[in-house]
């Protein structure tokens, strides 16, 4: 593969994190315009254990990702009392002061003469675990997928358990959910935790990714888009998100044609789309169809292969 | 104490346009039950009309700060249309990222017509600061403040002493029942979009011609301070959006004076936090309900 497919590829990967993040929290039906924070805190978090601590990238991640997941919990809990709008803003203020927190944020060591280290508003350069052990783009690329297919079983596993039904319970009707006994607000703060823990592998992930962080990525574009990619995508399944970053930086980030016209482009694409899908491509209406058309093939082929042959005569 | 208050009467300067971004967006609000985040970047679209007047026809200030409002409701009518209108019932988180597509959509188209980074757009009034003992007060400023209470004054007087304001408050408490007593939801709700975004495109000439420059990120910028304003003075309450901006404008004033710009940044996001999680309602909003009723 060459580097550029690669590239586009592994940003795909990373940003699914996010997307998907964003969209665990709209299964309980609470829109966040915040999960760029958990992403910021992951990747400055396992960046700082790689690049200052000298830790593993392994035990980066883990780290990055406990962090961040420690952090949405404990902002899950004042803000999830909040409901709609007032929760969407909420998340909002905590990103943005958490944006700029980073920017003033300074913690530089010595390392062979040369200081690294998050530096404000200049940013968190030399995150050089890959290249310090050898880590080609392909490598690289193959650890990020293989992160994302487990994040995407565990998901899918979610949604398929108890847990996952409570949560689209909760976002359906808040107040029939309590009124059958479930905890609501604990649920939530849950899901918001695991959410940030998502964000925060992602994070962790692009630091390395990219080398370099700064907090101007962080800020409220990202939030938006990523909740955009599971609207676009759809809510129904988790791969809704992941086809939303698909669309939007598989394809019209890299048709270099587009280049000035692709936000008019796909701006309007997108308003268009949500006016025919309000919930997106793969909703919960057409996750439901694939899904029964996969069984009734199965099933068909179950039969026809039990049934012996030539015995109609 | 000097710094104090001369920081506070910068600060209600400055606070005044943000009392007039929100207003607008706690109209759309109200009647819509939506955030429209296309609504910064509509009054964005407003200034660029702005600027092109300006700089290839040398248009004065009167004729600019039509061309702001119009470009402003232009781009409103166009989001409404296409974000608002043809979304059904229930689907308020579709509308709201449909209305940020559009954002991007606008901001890019900006960066089309105008490729640089900033262009300078007409000063307001040039002349030295007016001097009250040891107090200074841009005249431009002043100007911006006075301009800015008799709109809000003026939105005040349509929404309680006119018919359209009757209906659009009825809309504002149940648009189903506004329907069934004949008012045409519909057109008062384009109407609504039309009238807030040339408020916001008021708001942002007085801004633009305060900063005297233009750039494609004075979308994001309208959006944010808007809506901060908006949630700090009370959602759905016209004296909370002026009093919510006065408050920011305050606020951002003194901590920018004592701390510097991120500071400044930083505590206006602290203050919207705390609002939101100790106080929801704002100053001198009502109550949230307990749940927003229609959830996409």
């Amino acid at each position: 593969m060459d580097d550029y497919l690669i590239g586009v590829l592994s940003n795909i990967g990373v940003i699914s994190f996010v997307a998907l993040s964003a969209y665990l929290l709209l299964l309980t039906g609470e829109i966040s315009f915040g999960q760029q924070a958990f992403f910021a805190i992951g990747a400055y978090a396992a960046g700082i254990a790689t690049a200052l601590w000298g830790w593993s990238l392994a035990a980066a991640l883990v780290w990055g990702a406990a962090v961040s997941g420690g952090a949405a919990l404990l902002v899950g809990v004042p803000t999830l009392r909040l409901h709609g709008l007032y929760f969407a803003i909420a998340t909002l203020a905590f990103a943005e002061m958490v944006r700029i927190l980073f920017e003033l944020f300074r913690y530089q060591i010595s390392i062979d003469g040369e200081l690294i280290g998050p530096n404000g508003t200049d940013g968190f350069r030399n995150i050089r675990y890959i290249f310090d052990h050898n880590i080609d783009a392909f490598q690289f690329l193959l650890l990020i997928y293989s992160l994302l297919a487990a994040a995407m079983l565990g998901l899918l596993l979610l949604e398929r358990s108890r847990l996952g039904v409570i949560f689209r319970m909760i976002g359906q009707d808040e107040t029939l959910a309590e009124l059958q006994g479930i905890p609501v607000a604990r649920r939530k703060v849950l899901a918001a935790g695991i959410a940030g823990t998502l964000a925060g592998i992602g994070g962790g992930l692009y630091a390395h990714l990219t080398t370099y962080v700064e907090p101007r990525i962080f800020d409220i574009m990202l939030g938006v888009h990523s909740l955009a990619y599971g609207l676009i995508g759809g809510l129904g399944t988790a791969f809704g998100p992941l086809l939303g970053v698909l669309i939007d930086i598989g394809l019209l980030e890299s048709i270099r044609a587009l280049a000035g016209y692709r936000m008019i482009i796909f701006g309007g694409l997108v308003a268009l789309l949500l006016i025919v899908r309000p919930r997106g491509l793969l909703d919960e209406m057409v996750v439901h169809k694939i899904g029964r058309g996969w069984r009734r093939v199965s099933l068909w082929a179950r039969r026809s292969s039990l049934k012996p042959r030539g015995n109609s005569a | 104490m000097i710094d104090l208050v001369q920081n506070t009467i910068d600060g209600v300067m400055i606070g005044s346009s943000y009392g007039l971004l929100a207003l607008g967006f706690t109209l759309i609000f109200g009647v819509m039950r939506r955030l429209d985040l296309a609504y910064g970047p509509s009054i964005m679209i407003g200034g660029y009309f702005g600027t092109v007047l300006y700089l290839y026809y040398g248009a004065g200030p009167l004729a600019v700060a039509s061309a702001v409002v119009l470009g402003a409701v232009i781009a409103g009518i166009y989001v409404e249309r296409l974000c608002f209108a043809p979304m059904k019932a229930g689907a308020a988180i579709a509308s709201m990222v449909s209305s940020f597509a559009i954002w991007m959509q606008l901001e890019q188209a900006a960066i089309l017509v105008l490729p640089r980074h900033t262009y300078p757009f007409p000063p307001l009034a040039t002349v030295a600061p007016l001097e009250f003992g040891p107090f200074l007060v841009r005249v431009d400023h002043l100007i911006m403040l006075v301009c800015a209470l008799a709109l809000a004054a003026a939105v005040h007087l349509a929404l309680y002493h006119t018919r359209f304001g009757l209906a659009l408050r009825a809309i504002i408490g149940s648009p189903v029942a506004a329907h069934l007593v004949g008012i045409n939801v519909r057109t008062a709700v384009l109407l609504t979009f039309a009238g807030a975004s040339a408020v916001g495109g008021a708001a942002g000439f007085l801004v633009l011609a305060v900063d005297q420059q233009v750039t494609p990120m004075f979308g994001m910028w309208a959006t944010l301070k808007g809506l901060i304003a908006m949630m700090i003075g009370g959602l759905g309450s016209v004296p909370g959006a002026v009093v919510g901006g006065l408050l920011l404008g305050i606020v951002e004033a003194n901590s920018q004076w004592y701390f510097g710009p991120q500071i400044r940044d930083l505590v206006a996001y602290v203050v919207l936090f705390a609002f939101l999680v100790v106080r929801p309602r704002g100053l001198l909003g009502r109550a949230p309900e307990p749940a927003m009723p229609p959830k996409a």
